[in-house]
């Protein structure tokens, strides 16, 4: 690139050497951060403050079994991992059901219900908030991980049942006849059929609900206080209050929390941002 | 089938078996009425009851109404909040526009530069947040690093720490999570313009700008639209990146509505939950009304337009 836009001085040149400035300087903005994040994971603390710039050498990779066993993080792990894929899993069923319903069958108020269900899209959550707190301490599901799953259950359904009932509306027709011709319940249909087609759409929903609620941070700061119940985002935010000055380790912490996300737009990037962009193009 | 059908028809439909139907929306409906339903139709309970622990609800009429009225912390968060709703869309789709553009263009390593723009998205906002402290620091942040290094050391200043600086600095968090993503939907939207239109472009041998400003942008209106009100409504929300870094301050310069509707209902010994019950019915209806009015604006400009 560099010999290109040298060899030519003509406005196209610097058209061109201007766009790359342009590119080089956003693409620092926005990876910037986790090269430095990254970097400092693998450093002391001393050594930070030595020098917060230098490159990681040596590596101190002890310090990831060194965060994860001494402040609880496993415990935060786990109830993350096993909070999020229940609600995932309890949201596919669900919303699958649900969308296969709206998809295929024409009933009285379906035009009501689903306005109500997709209103909820811009309802901001203070609007929810409390009078969830409420209800959840009168269920008696206040600091209880199956209560914050059915919350999270509630507010990424709209988005499921809207990207799973694009896809099933495309279902050619025939197949489902045709299935009705052979003996097939409706309940055959939908688990037989509906799901098994609907596969690509189902992998994004996934996906995405995994990434945004393995994210999320009100309803988990509203209904979660006792410690061996906090998800991550609450474990990373109680480690920072804990170690105020240790900035090294503050650093692993956060890897720990960003590395799982890494993970899984490396393997499924495509499906990941056609779910989060579903709702954005028309 | 059709929807004209007599009701008493109904029940020997059998494309639309209600048993199967009732069974597959029931769960729905179920987590809907008892998860969405209930607490939206408790707050605005609320919002005319004094609520504090161990006591019934007491009916106080409008009164956290017209409190409400001369509150002017929440006239603060207000303004903050309708600010970074009305500043960030402009920046995040303007900025995406722009980064679209690079990558439609072919520059090299697209694949690459799409992967680094669009990874601070799927951050959670504690991490942002924590990050952009470090970044915003004033001995050693990355910010007055740079500065400093480039002789505009007399600039550093305690970014978050500055009441003049805290709000805009939060702004310019983010832009950096949400411009990658933007750009994505926009880049999808190039992708898929009808390439005869584009072609019939170069053929009247039009410019690079005239075909961007004549052709392109028009066609992909309706996509910038649509994610400048998302962007909007999310704005509207901001919750975790102000509570991980500020919690509202310095001296309310970066309160917003999300975060004090949460310290009055948890935070201050106020134990009483109707006041910021009736917050949160008011910023519903003023986000109700922004949505709908900038649908109206757009709806109303494209009907002058065509």
């Amino acid at each position: 690139m560099a010999a290109q836009t040298r060899t030519r001085f003509s406005p196209a040149g610097l058209r061109m050497a201007a766009l790359m400035l342009f590119i080089a300087l956003y693409t620092a903005y926005s990876a910037g951060p986790f090269v430095w994040v990254a970097s400092m994971s693998l450093r002391t603390t001393s050594e930070i403050a030595a020098n917060p710039y230098a490159l990681p050498w040596p590596l101190h990779f002890d310090k990831f079994a060194s965060a994860w066993l001494d402040s609880n993080y496993d415990t935060y792990f786990f109830n993350s991992v096993v909070i999020v894929l229940s609600a995932v899993a309890l949201l596919t069923v669900i919303g699958g059901m649900a969308a296969h319903c709206f998809a295929r069958y024409t009933f009285r108020f379906k035009g009501l219900l689903y306005f109500l269900i997709f209103s909820t899209i811009i309802f901001p959550p203070q609007v929810t908030v409390i009078g969830l707190f409420q209800i959840m301490v009168e269920y008696g599901l206040y600091n209880n991980r199956l209560g914050l799953v059915l919350v999270y259950v509630s507010i990424q359904l709209p988005v499921t049942i809207y990207i799973l009932e694009a896809f099933f509306a495309r279902i050619p027709k025939d197949l489902f006849e045709a299935a009705r011709m052979d003996g097939y319940s409706e309940w055959a249909i939908f688990w037989k059929i509906s799901l098994p087609v609907a596969l690509p759409a189902i992998s994004t929903t996934v996906i995405l609900n995994t990434i945004l609620l393995w994210n999320e941070f009100l309803y988990a700061v509203v209904l979660i206080t006792e410690d061996d119940k906090r998800t991550l985002p609450l474990g990373v935010l109680r480690f920072l209050g804990d170690q105020l000055e240790d900035v090294g380790m503050i650093a692993t912490g956060l890897m720990i929390a960003i590395v799982p996300v890494v993970l899984i737009y490396v393997f499924f990037s495509e499906r990941l941002i056609q779910g989060m962009t579903a709702g954005a193009v028309k | 089938m059709s929807k004209t059908a007599a009701s008493a028809l109904k029940e020997r439909d059998h494309a639309n078996p209600v048993g199967a139907i009732t069974t597959f929306i029931l769960p729905a409906l179920l987590v809907y009425a008892a998860f969405t339903a209930l607490p939206v139709l408790r707050t605005f309970y609320n919002s005319t009851h004094l609520i504090v622990p161990n006591k019934p609800s007491e009916w106080v009429g409008f009164t956290h109404y017209t409190a409400l009225w001369s509150d002017q912390i929440f006239w603060k968060a207000v303004w903050n909040t309708l600010t970074w709703a009305a500043v960030a869309p402009v920046l995040e789709v303007v900025i995406a526009t722009l980064l679209a553009l690079c990558l439609y263009a072919k520059v090299p390593f697209s694949r690459v530069l799409r992967v680094a723009w669009f990874t601070p998205v799927l951050m959670s906002y504690v991490v942002v947040g924590i990050l952009w402290m470090w970044i915003y620091n004033y001995e050693w942040g990355a910010l007055n690093t740079m500065l400093r290094a480039i002789g505009l050391g007399a600039l550093a200043q305690p970014w978050l720490g500055h009441p003049d600086t805290a709000l805009a600095s939060l702004i310019a968090v983010t832009t950096w999570m949400w411009t990658g993503f933007n750009m994505v939907v926009i880049l999808a939207a190039m992708s898929s313009l009808p390439s005869e239109v584009l072609e019939a472009a170069e053929l009247d041998n039009c410019g690079w700008f005239a075909k961007l400003w004549y052709v392109i942008l028009p066609l992909i209106r309706p996509t910038l639209l649509n994610l400048v009100v998302l962007s909007f409504i999310g704005k509207m929300k901001v919750f975790d990146l102000v509570w991980v870094t500020t919690q509202g301050n310095p001296l309310w310069s970066t309160e917003t509505v999300s975060t004090y509707v949460y310290k009055r209902a948890f935070q201050w010994s106020t134990f009483d939950l109707g006041y910021p019950s009736t917050i949160a019915v008011i910023w519903f209806v003023i986000v109700l009304a922004g949505v709908l009015g900038l649908t109206f604006l757009f709806r109303q400009k494209d009907r002058l337009e065509y």
